[in-house]
């Protein structure tokens, strides 16, 4: 198993009649709630905390790209990524990922990912995301587009990698006549590519024909077996079984020395994130043609509640969120393990609300020494029957 | 109502079929409808109809139970599309009726062949891109905010279902598909052609421009840059009235719009004597 720390870098300070006051965190959120002072204090306290992930060992440190929302700090990963090349040694640096599906210039995205793998010495791991509902509408980009966008500019960027000449690119969104990459990426091909599944058999495809390590986002444990049966299938279809690391599952996770302490402090931690952070109208969530009707059938009728909903015990029951002890933590993700038929990656998402610096330090340090070596044997096979974990 | 349920019909082009109501007898009224209100044949529709003109009212590329075209990608492509559509009616040069996103497709066909309108209607067109006077975004609205948005005297009873019905899943997902197709067209630049108010005036046709007092969607100076900037367009508001114009008004919308349409007989047009035989 290969862990990983991620970190949202989120804007914990919301006032305290933000729930009856506020749709949402994002994208119509005044900007007169974001203190600069207070936002410089916690780029420096989260980069600390991403570096120390890398200390403690972890096999990687993630950023991602978010818009226009206290939810995340993190409009450009990249920019956090080269910080992390600099004052980081060990750990795999994640950008998971570039929202290429909003961005109006992708050959920046294969610059600056090529950038980084120099600079960190080839330690880069690009994921590749759509970008979220209401992205599309900050940043003023077609919904309708999204998928068509975010699959020529994956072509493109992987093309302007890997290509040994200069090459022109006609296509649907984008037009280049010149794409000649300086500097090329470190790593060869290229960077290992990072792709959020959220059920579309579309992705699952897309992922297995090219190898690329598929990951799942928000959602209960029978849905992501779903995404990872469905993942897997697809690899079967095309005759091989893929290698457990290609399966990346993500979760929060909060550890404390005893199960009451984490649940005490990881309760306000969680429901800030489900409750606030994700906190978001159907409209955001869902413009127009970012889901084709077949998608957004299947999702309608898949029985998925708003995140919003869901309740604290909900989300740990349903395997959305992970609190407890280590030696809780580690048998809690265990059985997750085995209800998943297996995942080669945990991503933990270790700083997502008004936690402390104090305890993401506590519960990053007792997650590695503790947990760690605990779950690190599973994942290392392809084939996993139930009920195998620990 | 003389002639009661209008008639159904497919058109084949060479993209899919259009789907299209039709009624009356008369001068031809080509109606192109809102981003709601694709297929449904009103009272305002039939009052146009009892009148003395034949109405044909097509669903939108990806509207109602026409295909979705998906080469109609934009405003530009639709006015061809629509130029299709009238020559496949056999419509040379009809009265042009449009309402709100239908509009705006009216006024975009009426710059690019002002030769094959007879007369212009615009129902609060959308189309014009005023900074000052944003259009509201309609796709972040919530339905409860939507029809707040839509009507001078929201209808007591709610036009949505409650939310603790069951989802009607098959009206959630045409609602939705419809949506796709107005932002495929519309998201940005948003319901507007910067380029469409310079242009105006190229219009030769006879153009009426009609308001809705209370607009809380598109504001009513669209509708008054509209009638400033077509040669010769006269100006009318309906008053306590909101964007749904004709469901909220129908029988002082249908008025202005018979009236425009009977004052400009095609007869009267100079290219008429021309085009007779012509046109079906």
């Amino acid at each position: 198993m290969k862990f990983s720390f991620f970190h949202l870098m989120p804007y914990p300070y919301l006032p305290d009649d933000f729930d009856t006051a506020y749709d949402s965190c994002a994208l119509t959120y005044p900007n007169a709630n974001f203190d600069p002072a207070l936002g410089s204090a916690l780029y420096a306290r989260y980069l600390d905390e991403l570096e120390y992930a890398d200390q403690l060992g972890f096999d990687g440190i993630a950023v991602n790209e978010h818009h226009q929302s206290a939810y995340g700090l993190m409009p450009s990963p990249n920019l956090m990524a080269a910080a992390l090349t600099r004052r980081t040694s060990r750990a795999r640096i994640m950008v998971l990922g570039n929202a290429i599906g909003i961005r109006g210039n992708p050959l920046r995205v294969a610059e600056e990912i090529a950038m980084l793998d120099l600079m960190s010495g080839g330690r880069i791991d690009s994921g590749f995301v759509r970008g979220i509902g209401w992205e599309y509408f900050g940043h003023s980009i077609n919904p309708v587009k999204s998928r068509s966008r975010f699959n020529e500019a994956h072509d493109l960027i992987i093309k302007a990698w890997t290509s040994p000449e200069l090459f022109s690119w006609y296509g649907e969104s984008y037009e280049y006549r010149y794409v000649n990459l300086w500097p090329r990426p470190l790593q060869q091909p290229h960077p290992p590519i990072y792709i959020p599944g959220a059920g579309s058999a579309e992705t699952m495809k897309f992922c297995a024909e090219r190898k690329y390590t598929y990951m799942s986002v928000y959602a209960p444990t029978r849905i992501v077996r779903r995404w990872f049966d469905g993942y897997r299938q697809a690899a079967a279809d095309l005759g091989y079984v893929p290698d457990p690391e290609r399966i990346a599952f993500s979760v929060p996770i909060y550890v404390a020395d005893t199960d009451e302490r984490a649940h005490a402090e990881g309760r306000p931690v969680i429901e800030w994130l489900y409750h606030k952070g994700l906190r978001q109208t159907p409209e955001m969530v869902t413009p127009p043609g970012y889901m084709s009707p077949g998608s957004l059938r299947g999702v309608l009728s898949s029985g998925m509640r708003g995140l919003g909903v869901s309740s604290y015990e909900d989300l740990l029951a349903s395997g959305q969120a992970v609190v407890g002890s280590p030696a809780s933590v580690a048998e809690r993700l265990g059985t997750l393990y085995a209800e998943l038929g297996g995942f080669g990656q945990l991503i933990g998402l270790f700083a997502i609300g008004p936690s402390t610096h104090e305890q993401v330090m506590r519960s990053t340090e007792l997650f590695a020494t503790e947990v760690m070596p605990v779950l690190r044997p599973l994942g290392t096979k392809a084939e996993v029957s139930p009920g195998a974990s620990t | 109502m003389a002639d009661g349920a209008p008639t159904e019909e497919f058109l084949e082009l060479t993209g899919g079929r259009v789907h299209l109501l039709r009624a009356g007898t008369g001068e031809p009224v080509l109606f192109l409808h809102a981003a709601g209100g694709a297929g449904v044949w009103h009272p305002f529709h039939q009052a146009i109809a009892d009148a003395g003109f034949e109405v044909l009212a097509p669903d939108h590329p990806g509207f109602g139970k026409s295909d979705e075209f998906p080469e109609v990608e934009a405003i530009d492509d639709l006015v061809y599309h629509y130029l299709d559509v009238m020559d496949a009616l056999g419509l040379a040069r009809p009265h042009v009726v449009g309402a709100s996103f239908g509009g705006w497709i009216a006024a975009e066909l009426a710059v690019h062949s002002p030769h094959r309108i007879g007369s212009l209607t615009l129902l609060s067109a959308a189309g014009l891109r005023i900074p000052e006077h944003p259009v509201t975004d309609i796709f972040l609205l919530p339905p409860a905010k939507l029809v707040a948005t839509l009507y001078h005297d929201p209808p007591a009873a709610p036009l949505t279902p409650s939310p603790d019905a069951p989802p009607d899943l098959d009206a959630v997902i045409a609602a939705y598909r419809e949506a796709t197709s107005l932002a495929r067209f519309s998201w940005v630049p948003y319901l507007s052609d910067p380029k469409l108010e310079r242009r105006l005036g190229r219009i030769s046709a006879p153009a009426l421009v009609v308001a809705p007092s209370d607009d809380r969607l598109i504001p009513v100076e669209h509708a008054r840059r509209y009638a400033a900037r077509i040669p010769g367009a006269a100006y009318a508001e309906v008053p306590d009235c909101g964007h749904a114009m004709y469901f909220e008004r129908p029988a002082e919308f249908a008025a202005k719009v018979t009236g425009h349409l009977s004052k400009h007989s095609l007869s009267a047009h100079p290219l008429a004597a021309a085009e007779s035989g012509a046109s079906r």
